[in-house]
């Protein structure tokens, strides 16, 4: 799910950058460090505002100046039991994996239907049922998230497409 | 029991006659109407001894509670549990007949409810001494008794009624009372129950027989808590105990011989044997030991007389009567349910899993069902002699155990090949043969074995065992019974639960409650109620082995003992009842583990304790040889060496970790570079792509979590990838606000490091030129330069025919005819000369050292000098608008000279195409066209000055390309396309939240 989220970032600034730049340079070096980054529970995609960079407190012993910067966010955050949609990016023996944005989704064989089969046979590996559904590389598919793990910089997530309505999409 | 039955019946109108307070008041000695308790004592005493005096009523037919009732066999079976429970091998008892099997059957009941019925056992027992007691005690109260000899009647109906009440079919209750004819008052009780039973329609009666029944069920567990254990210890009025000395291993043939010779004389008067019964203690420091329980060491001695093995030597030793109950404690014995799991203790079985199939009423036989040993006679040698023993019999030849079959599931196939004719279908089931006299079942074999040759503690059965019994239906269906594993695997649960584990009662009164556990003690786990219902925030008690804990699908778990996977962190993707599939974390595999053997992981990692090495690490196999870790498990380590190859190997063999080196840098098969985590594609083979996690030498070790094998890890040379995506730029990225300002660099050297030297390429442009030596030996002389270095030039003096190195400064160069200078100083007359030591370098120069090579915008950005400025500085490089910024603040005269020049025009990184050419995201920005770079548009651009302070996109070319607002934020948003992979779905797929338009801006 999106959210617009306040949030702060620190941003060090060296002495040689103390001139009637610094704010841009503040800015600027907040796209540069927080846009796309991950915090293991969320996705930050774009800054969508600042709304204040705090006077600059020099840290003791450098000669550094630091801002505190608030600033509001577009960000994404995957929940459990969520239903998303994403592209499949891999197909292996006991699920495949979906790309949903910078989130990996594992689909477990035990979340896809029993009808769907896994067939190593053609050309390319994927699960597929009787009815023409097909699930391999670069389909989309539509899950529900299970499940969500998060490391810095990363999160990983199980899915399920063991339900009505879920699966690949029709295009 | 008789205070029991007494006591409910108390509401009853027939029964109230019968006086229960003086039941209830059989335990009280103050009690008020110690005239009834005096009369029935004595009625009970004369009962009991009547009953020991004279064993032989209780004949080995006699198996009804009349027997127990006579409390002769109530130690029997104090006794009994005791042996159940401590000796391994089935003894026989040396008690009289009547009570062996009963007790047997005692044995196998419910645990609880043994443990009442003993109690109400040891109440008649007791009840007798307590009644002896107090007879003595207040002896005179038999002239009370005498004179209400009412009440005395009274009591007796009771106590007949009690008997059958007890065990017996109420048809067989008729029976008994006809047998009371014998008795003058069982006369008079018959006629007072005909006479009722007048009064009494059928159906009335049939209500209270029912009634009477029901409760008697019901009270049989009240016995217990009514009647003190205290008062249950043997008194000095008791039959002691006796210890014999016997030959140790002797004691069940002496307690058979004892057994025999007591069915032998029982009915004849003549030595009657005396004795009340007779056991013994096992193995262990109780060999060699027999215990006899008599009024007397006399009896014990008579008793004993002439039975080999028993030391008639030493006399017997009376058990202090405080020992006594000592050597007859019971440990609680462990109850064998339908469905458990044991194992055999010995024969072709030993240790195999067995599930229990049927446990016989006696409690002494076990049906169980195994995974039959078979070989089908292949093994069989047809030509061996047959063995005749001496009495004719064929001898049967044992196989040794160590060659026994594997463990399968029956199979008729198999048998009919050799053993045909051993081979008969069961009739009626589906899939039953007798096979060597032998039941098989559903391929399993199906077996009564003694309740000794099992063993039921500790039995652990691991889940591959158990699987077997699951898989065994036709259908292929689990049939896994996970209740009776559970049950034989809930072995010190305690320690298994923790605060905070959610749990779930599976069954009882409150199954499906659903809570986490707040205070785990003994055997008890305290739960906050979290399911919705009435429970719902309180917290309720639950017994652990009502409970198990409750997994989501998502929940992150870690293996935390029970099973191979010990330490395996993953997800649960799937549960059912008590197991738990989970897909690990480290190598994606699915894994089946039980519930109790999990807990709520909070670390991420998948490493294991205790290892040096840690997931994809880079081990040192041997001096040529490195590898990655791609499972590590708790004793081994898998590795996939540089070849591909994939070993197990023990910590042991490796010789050391080499640690990861982030700057590590390797060209690809085109010859750009590559850095670790670089998004990387192998150019041939199966085109794997993934992210690199090591560069060593020549190979390449990448991941892609997408692939399973090897936990996605393989490894490629590195010419035969190429890179899609470089995501090492990210970190120096754009201005690097925590080191020194370059712009403020440049203001060090005002007006020359502007003036980025024009590249010196290929042929020295001061060869071949006439030039003047200004300094030295040789000043003054003129002499043609024939090559040149950065520094030095090679002179041919004219006139010497040598030739000379001299350092190009002391040189002026002059006109070939005039020999005039060409220039005011050597600086002017070469322009280049000045800068070139500093600015020789530049872009493409291969050291960092130059500081002034920093001065140009990519060079600024880098930190190793090897780069070329597109390369190098992807940002600064390759967006004229980031060198603008950089250089907003500095001097401009560098860019004139820069912007036009040959670095950009030139650079090799941009004609390879390198990153930006493979990459998405950079193919279709700004720098593609790789000319638009030399194009002038680009150098007026970073020439302005609102380009320079600006943030905006700076040529329309750039603008243009960049559809997304992200060309807005120049260096940030360009560089976040520099990682496709990292984002992938983002441009391609706008279903996906994050690939929806704005995403990256």
């Amino acid at each position: 799910m999106f959210f617009v989220k306040s949030l702060e970032h620190r941003i060090d600034l060296h002495p040689s950058f103390f001139n009637s730049e610094a704010t841009r340079y503040i800015e600027q070096k907040l796209f540069q460090d927080v846009e796309g980054t991950n915090t293991g529970t969320m996705m930050i995609i774009a800054v969508i505002g600042i709304d204040e960079i705090s006077e600059p407190k020099v840290a003791p012993g450098t000669g550094f100046a630091q801002f505190n910067v608030a600033y509001r966010a577009v960000v994404w955050r995957p929940f459990r039991g969520e239903v998303v949609d994403g592209e499949v990016s891999s197909v292996v023996n006991n699920g495949f994996f979906v790309d949903v944005g910078g989130l990996s989704v594992f689909v477990s064989k035990a979340m896809i239907p029993p009808s769907m089969k896994y067939n190593a046979e053609d050309s390319t590996p994927n699960f597929s049922d009787a009815e023409g559904m097909t699930v391999q590389r670069n389909s989309q598919v539509r899950l529900r998230i299970k499940g969500i793990r998060g490391e810095l910089g990363q999160m990983f997530a199980i899915g399920s497409i063991r339900e009505d309505y879920l699966g690949t999409l029709m295009q | 029991m008789a205070n029991i039955n007494t006591y409910d019946f108390a509401d009853e109108e027939d029964e109230e006659d019968f006086n229960p307070q003086a039941e209830i008041g059989s335990d009280d000695e103050e009690d008020a109407k110690p005239v009834v308790n005096g009369g029935r004592r004595d009625d009970t005493s004369a009962r009991a001894s009547r009953a020991r005096s004279e064993p032989k009523n209780d004949g080995d037919e006699l198996k009804d509670e009349d027997a127990d009732d006579a409390g002769v066999v109530g130690f029997g079976r104090d006794e009994d549990d005791e042996k159940a429970d401590e000796d391994e091998e089935e003894r026989p008892r040396g008690r009289r007949g009547g009570g062996d099997e009963e007790d047997e059957d005692d044995e196998e009941e419910d645990e609880e409810e043994e443990e009442d019925e003993d109690d109400e056992d040891d109440d008649d027992v007791q009840d007798q001494p307590s009644r002896k007691r107090r007879k003595r005690a207040r002896g005179n109260q038999f002239i009370d008794v005498e004179a209400e000899v009412d009440e005395d009647d009274e009591e007796e109906p009771e106590e007949d009624d009690e008997m059958p009440g007890d065990e017996m079919h109420p048809d067989d209750l008729q029976d008994l009372d006809q047998a009371a004819d014998r008795d003058d008052r069982k006369h008079r009780e018959l006629d007072r129950q005909r006479e009722k039973a007048s009064q009494l329609d059928a159906e009335a009666t049939a209500a209270r027989l029912k009634e009477r029944y029901g409760r008697q069920a019901r009270s049989g567990g009240g016995t217990g808590a009514i009647v003190p254990q205290r008062l249950l210890l043997p008194s000095v009025d008791d039959p002691r105990i006796w210890r014999m000395k016997c030959r140790p291993g002797k004691e069940r043939t002496i307690l058979d011989h004892l057994n025999t010779r007591i069915l032998e004389r029982i009915n004849s008067t003549r030595d009657p044997i005396l004795i009340f019964s007779a056991f013994e203690r096992g193995g262990g420091p109780m060999a060699g030991n027999l215990y006899v329980e008599a009024h007397s060491q006399d009896e014990v001695q008579k008793a004993l007389d002439g039975i080999s093995h028993v030391f008639h030597g030493t006399k017997p030793f009376l058990i202090p009567l405080e020992e006594m109950p000592d050597l007859l404690r019971t440990k609680k014995d462990k109850r064998l349910e339908t469905g458990m799991y044991v194992r055999i203790k010995r024969g072709l079985y030993s240790g195999d899993l067995a599930q229990v199939d049927e446990v016989d009423p006696n409690g002494t036989d076990v049906t169980v069902r195994l995974v039959p040993r078979l070989d089908y006679g292949l093994n069989e040698d047809t030509n061996a002699p047959i063995e005749v023993d001496a009495n004719g019999k064929r001898k049967r030849t044992i196989k040794p155990l160590a060659n026994r079959p594997p463990p399968r599931l029956f199979s008729e196939g198999e048998a009919k090949k050799r053993h045909g004719r051993y081979l008969n279908k069961s009739s009626g089931l589906t899939n039953a043969w007798t096979y060597q006299g032998k039941e098989y079942i559903n391929g399993f074999l199906v077996e009564t074995f003694r309740v000794s040759a099992m063993q039921s503690a500790n039995v652990n059965p691991t889940l591959e065992e158990v699987t077997r019994f699951a898989s065994g239906d036709e259908d292929g269906t689990e049939n896994l019974d996970l209740a009776a594993l559970a049950a034989t695997l809930k072995q010190s649960t305690a320690t298994d639960y923790l605060p905070g584990d959610k749990v779930e009662l599976f069954r009882g009164e409150q199954k499906g409650v659903e809570g986490h556990a707040v205070e785990v003690y003994g055997e008890v786990v305290k739960m906050k109620v979290d399911s919705a219902g009435a429970l719902r925030g309180q917290v309720i008690e639950a017994p652990i082995k009502d409970l198990r804990k409750l997994f989501r699908d998502g929940d992150h778990v870690k293996v935390i003992g029970g099973s191979k996977y010990y330490d395996e962190v993953g997800m649960v993707v799937r549960t059912k009842d008590d197991r738990v599939t989970l897909l690990t974390d480290t190598s994606q595999k699915e894994i089946t583990v039980f519930s109790k053997d999990l807990r709520e992981a909070t670390d991420s990692g998948g490493n294991v304790a205790g290892s040096k090495y840690d997931l994809f690490d880079l081990v040192q196999l041997d001096a040529a040889t490195v590898g990655v870790v791609i499972k590590v498990d708790r004793e081994s380590l898998r590795i996939l060496d540089q070849n591909g190859s994939v070993r197990p190997l023990l910590p042991s063999a490796i010789s050391n970790k080499l640690e990861k080196r982030r700057n590590a840098v390797a060209t690809d098969r085109d010859g750009n570079e590559m850095k670790i985590d670089d998004q990387i594609k192998e150019s041939s083979g199966e085109q794997k792509s993934g992210r690199v996690l090591h560069l060593h030498r020549n190979f390449v070790f990448a991941q892609d979590r997408g692939r399973s094998e090897n936990a996605g890890v393989f490894v490629a040379r590195h010419a035969n990838v190429v890179t899609v995506a470089a995501k090492g730029g990210r970190a120096t990225n754009g201005l690097d606000l925590s080191k020194m300002n370059p712009a403020m660099k440049q203001n060090g050297s005002p007006g020359m490091g502007a003036m980025a030297p024009p590249q010196q390429r290929g042929r020295d442009r001061l060869i071949g030129k006439t030039v003047k030596i200004r300094i030295g030996a040789n000043k003054g002389m003129l002499g043609i330069v024939k090559d040149a270095s950065d520094t030095v030039a090679k002179v041919e003096l004219h006139g010497k025919t040598k030739v000379v190195s001299i350092p190009k400064e002391q040189l002026t160069q002059v006109d070939s005819h005039t020999g005039k200078a060409m220039g005011p100083a050597m600086g002017s007359s070469m322009p280049a000369r000045t800068p070139m030591p500093a600015y020789g370098r530049t872009p493409f120069g291969a050291s960092a050292t130059a500081a002034a090579g920093g001065r140009t915008p990519a060079y600024a950005m880098g930190t190793t000098g090897g780069r070329t400025p597109a390369w190098k500085q992807d940002v600064g490089a390759r967006t004229p608008a980031y060198a603008g910024t950089s250089y907003g603040g500095g001097a401009g005269g560098g860019q004139t000279a820069y912007g036009g020049q040959t670095s950009y025009g030139g650079a090799t990184s941009y004609g390879g195409g390198s990153v930006w050419g493979g990459g998405g995201g950079g193919g279709q920005s700004t720098w593609n066209p790789n000319p638009s770079s030399r194009t002038p548009a680009h150098n007026p651009g970073n020439k302005t000055p609102a380009y320079g302070g600006g943030l905006e996109a700076p040529t329309p070319g750039f603008y243009g390309d960049h559809t997304t607002p992200g060309g807005f934020r120049g260096a940030a948003a360009a560089q976040q396309y520099t990682t496709p992979a990292a984002y992938t779905p983002g441009g391609q797929y706008p279903e996906t939240p994050a690939g929806d338009g704005p995403t990256y801006e």
